[in-house]
């Protein structure tokens, strides 16, 4: 099996139709010898290109230039062909199905001009007997047709393909695939050569080869061993064609196919994103040169893809790589392909290799990647294609296209993974840590592949990787508990009495706090939508929640933010009832001490200030004491921000205190900036008050995507509702916002239910 | 023949299912089912707000078989199923016209 084999098989085909055709001549002219002119038979398709498999059609195309009559050209054909469909050929190793037509020079023409496939089956035209001239027309026709009208012919084929894809599912995922016709199969890859040979753009037809190989090999064993000419690699066939081809087991087979598939889709889905997009960046058209919009340090957006800048990828920029990762999920765009062969490359020479741990900045700029939705899928793909993705998470190589052979799961494991992170995102509003949520998404069957029990050794696996990953000791601790217990609601709800006391006590003694509960909920719930509905319907829905109710009740404590608590050194200061700016150089970001004269609306006054100097609030601690506000700070900075100095700030805030500076229009000016780049869809923010939580003051919780402005955003509107922010703790977690506020009336003591409600409509408002 | 059907609280659904093997019943259909009895779905109450839980999720079980043995396999479901509690479910038997095995073609009690 192999190239060889498919090339003699065409190889014999040709002899035996050239001497087929050689008989037909000599029988039309009597035997007499006359030269051959003005008939041909020609080889298109697969055939044309010496590619058959033992189940494979033998397209032939017979033209002719009309000086046959009607009578005489149909005899001609019936003497090639009809040997060949009775079996009375001296070679049996060459396919009995014909799909043949017989046409002239015009209509040939005519048929590839209404009919794509007729066209896309030219391309690949070889003469077998007759009439070489005639040949060379036609293939000379159907290229520079081809190449003529390839914006009209390769729409076509996008529809063709997307509604092929749309019947025959995805080859890299389905349990029983049609390795032809499915998305990312054998018909995929002859589309790709075609859009090549159309010179619209350049396709790099080598990164398919190796999967084109594979392919083509497993196809043809499919052929042998089931006998059949059927192209579905079906369950019970699985099996022998790995033993013949020498694969380990069918696993093993099946992961190859996934990973040839996914070559291959990769090429087809960039390929048309860069016939769809070249120079259509406004002036692009005119210079010859794309727009370029600078969207972080070393990464900007061009051709609606997310490129990193030249000569951005260094030793001293190990974050590079996930930052562009980030923000191009982020934008809803995809990542270019040069840009990730580029990394690629780098890591390979030990070039921008992340350290151990990594900083902050990477494991934001992940939890941003996967929290970005469906947008995170492509970007993803892009990064597993290069092995960028083993490379920053060597785990990870163990489940790349690995199949899972069970009617449950629809996904290959690392695909179930990145889909389980895709509706971990759209609950991330419901759980107070978003970034562990995500991460216990994209990696809860990390320990699958071998046949010991996946939750206990992805629970092994997980803890050194979270630690590399930069998380502390108590966060490692809930992401190790979470893998581990990934499947304990769903298992509990539907095998244990759920009104037995005992029941909810053996949850409880896994479960410690009810911050856990709610991320082992979302996860069980995006775990289970992920793998489909044979795993998760409304019916299961409702007893997790019935479980999680349950233990929820019989929990006590609170998962609101506490309040910060203050040095002796910032009380005393606090005390003097001036204004005093600190910074300081903490890793990649800077810490900025403020304490300022407490007024209403502070806190808006400082975010909005920080937010025009180009600074971004990663997290905040603010508590009043006595006539002051005690304010901590830790902010990134803005790609091309200047370097914050405590003078400036000092200087700004003095301004703006003063009434001076027009902050919200500013502000509102620089939002507006921000929202020309392009946005991906993402959950609506929530809003949540606890009155019970504290005893003086009334506590707002708002989770939201991160937003330019949001905290100013939040001040604001709480400011503008008469009411006085006490302590506020702000957090982002990669894309996500949790902001914590305790909040006073300005008189002093906690609001009245209608306050707190309007406050929280006031804040629901804002947001929207 | 008859074809005996139970409604069952889902945990419960191994023990019946043991107990069924137990007694020799080789082939059962499982899916899942909603709904409420005399037991009129359930009100909880969660931070303040109260809400009711209609429709209680729980199992449907059917096996087909001979009359001789029906007494004896719903009370091996009903002792199995029990826990006293309300929301235990329900079993009844249908007469059953004809059965036929679609692979063998087999009829009536063979085909059980």
């Amino acid at each position: 099996m192999g190239t060889r084999e498919r090339r003699a098989r065409a190889n014999e085909s040709d002899r035996v139709l050239n001497a087929l055709f050689l008989a037909a001549h000599e029988q039309l002219h009597k035997g007499a010898r006359v030269e051959i002119a003005g008939i041909a038979l020609a080889a298109v398709g697969g055939y044309g290109r010496g590619e058959l498999c033992p189940g494979s059609d033998l397209d032939i195309l017979i033209i002719h230039n009309d000086h046959l009559s009607a009578e005489e050209l149909s005899t001609f054909v019936n003497s090639v062909l009809y040997p060949i469909w009775d079996g009375k050929t001296p070679s049996t190793d060459i396919p009995r199905s014909v799909d043949h037509s017989v046409r002239t020079l015009s209509q040939t023409r005519e048929a590839a001009n209404t009919d794509l496939k007729v066209a896309m089956g030219l391309l690949d035209i070889r003469l077998v007997a007759g009439d070489a001239s005639l040949v060379a027309s036609v293939q000379h026709n159907a290229i520079d047709d081809w190449r003529r009208d390839s914006r009209r012919r390769l729409s076509e084929l996008k529809v063709l393909l997307a509604d092929r894809h749309e019947r025959s599912g995805e080859l890299a995922y389905l349990l029983e695939p049609d390795l032809k016709e499915a998305r990312g199969g054998l018909r995929d890859i002859v589309a790709l050569r075609a859009i090549a040979m159309s010179g619209a753009i350049d396709v790099p037809l080598e990164r398919m080869s190796a999967a084109e190989s594979s392919l083509t090999s497993i196809r043809e064993a499919l052929h042998i061993q089931s006998g059949r000419t059927k192209d579905r690699l079906l369950f019970q066939e699985q099996d022998k064609v790995a033993a013949v081809l020498g694969y380990a087991d069918a696993d093993a087979l099946m992961s190859e196919v996934a990973k040839s598939a996914r070559a291959v889709d990769y090429l087809m889905q960039s390929t048309w994103h860069r016939l769809d997009h070249r120079g259509k960046d406004g002036l692009g058209r005119f210079l010859r040169r794309p727009r370029v919009t600078n969207v972080g340090r070393g990464i900007s957006v061009a051709h609606q893809e997310v490129v990193l800048d030249i000569g951005a990828v260094t030793v001293e920029d190990p974050v590079l790589g996930l930052r562009a990762a980030a923000k191009a999920a982020q934008l809803g765009l995809r990542l270019s392909m040069e840009s990730c062969v580029l990394l690629a490359q780098s890591l390979r020479q030990d070039i921008g290799v992340l350290p151990n741990p990594w900083p902050r900045e990477a494991r934001e700029d992940l939890v941003a990647l996967i929290g970005a939705g469906s947008a995170m899928v492509p970007v993803w793909e892009a990064l597993d294609q290069e092995e960028i993705i083993s490379a920053w998470l060597p785990e990870w190589r163990s489940v790349r296209s690995l199949p899972q052979r069970n009617f449950l799961h629809r996904h290959t494991v690392d695909r179930h993974m990145v889909e389980t992170a895709v509706h971990a995102a759209a609950l991330t509003r419901r759980v107070h840590r978003p970034d562990l949520l995500l991460i216990a998404a994209l990696f809860h069957d990390i320990g699958k592949g071998t046949d010991d029990d996946h939750s206990e050794r992805g629970a092994h696996l997980i803890e050194p990787l979270a630690k590399r990953i930069g998380f502390g000791e108590a966060d490692v601790a809930t992401l190790v508990l979470l893998v581990q217990h990934h499947l304990l609601l769903s298992a509990t709800a539907t095998r244990r009495d759920l009104h037995d006391p005992a029941t909810i006590a053996s949850v409880m003694a896994v479960i410690p706090d009810l911050q856990t509960l709610e991320l082992l909920h979302a996860l069980s719930i995006a775990d289970g939508e992920a793998t489909g509905s044979a795993a998760w319907s409304n019916w299961k829905a409702t007893l997790v929640a019935d479980l999680v109710e349950r233990v929820r009740s019989a929990m006590s404590g609170s998962i609101v933010a506490p309040e910060p608590e203050l040095t002796p050194e910032q009380r005393g200061f606090a005390e003097v009832g001036a204004l005093r700016v600190e910074v300081f150089v903490r890793d990649s970001d800077y810490a900025i001490e403020i304490i300022a004269p407490d007024r209403p609306g502070l806190l808006s006054i400082v975010a909005g200030v920080l937010n025009l100097a180009r600074l971004d609030v990663r997290s905040a601690r603010t508590k009043s004491h006595g006539i002051s506000a005690v304010m901590k700070w830790i902010v990134s900075l803005d790609p091309n921000a200047p370097i914050p100095t405590a003078e400036k700030i000092h200087a700004d805030i003095h301004t703006a205190l003063n009434g001076q500076g027009d902050l919200e229009r500013r502000i509102q000016e620089r939002v507006k900036s921000y929202s020309q780049l392009p946005s991906i869809p993402v959950p609506p923010p929530v809003v949540e008050t606890f009155d019970q939580a504290s005893s003086e003051c009334t506590v707002f919780e708002v989770r939201s995507h991160d937003q330019p402005g949001l905290l100013f955003l939040i001040g604001d509107a709480i400011t503008r509702c008469r009411v006085d922010i006490r302590s506020a703790i702000v957090t982002t977690l990669g894309a996500e916002a949790i902001d914590t506020l305790y909040a006073t009336e300005i008189s002093g003591g906690p609001l009245s239910v209608e306050r707190t409600n309007e406050v929280a409509r006031r804040l629901r408002e804002a947001l929207s | 023949m008859k074809l005996i059907t139970a409604i069952l609280k889902p945990f419960k659904l191994d023990d019946v299912k043991n107990a069924l093997q137990a007694h020799g019943v080789t082939g059962m259909t499982v899916s899942e089912a909603s709904g409420y009895g005399r037991q009129g779905g359930h009100t909880e109450v969660y931070r303040g707000a109260e809400y009711t839980v209609d429709l209680i999720p729980k199992v449907r079980l059917e096996v087909l078989v001979d009359d001789s043995e029906t007494e004896a396999v719903i009370g091996v479901i009903v002792k199995a199923a029990s826990t006293g509690s309300i929301g235990d479910g329900k079993v009844w038997s249908t007469p059953v016209d004809q059965v036929v095995r679609v692979r063998t073609g087999e009829r009536g009690v063979d085909a059980i």
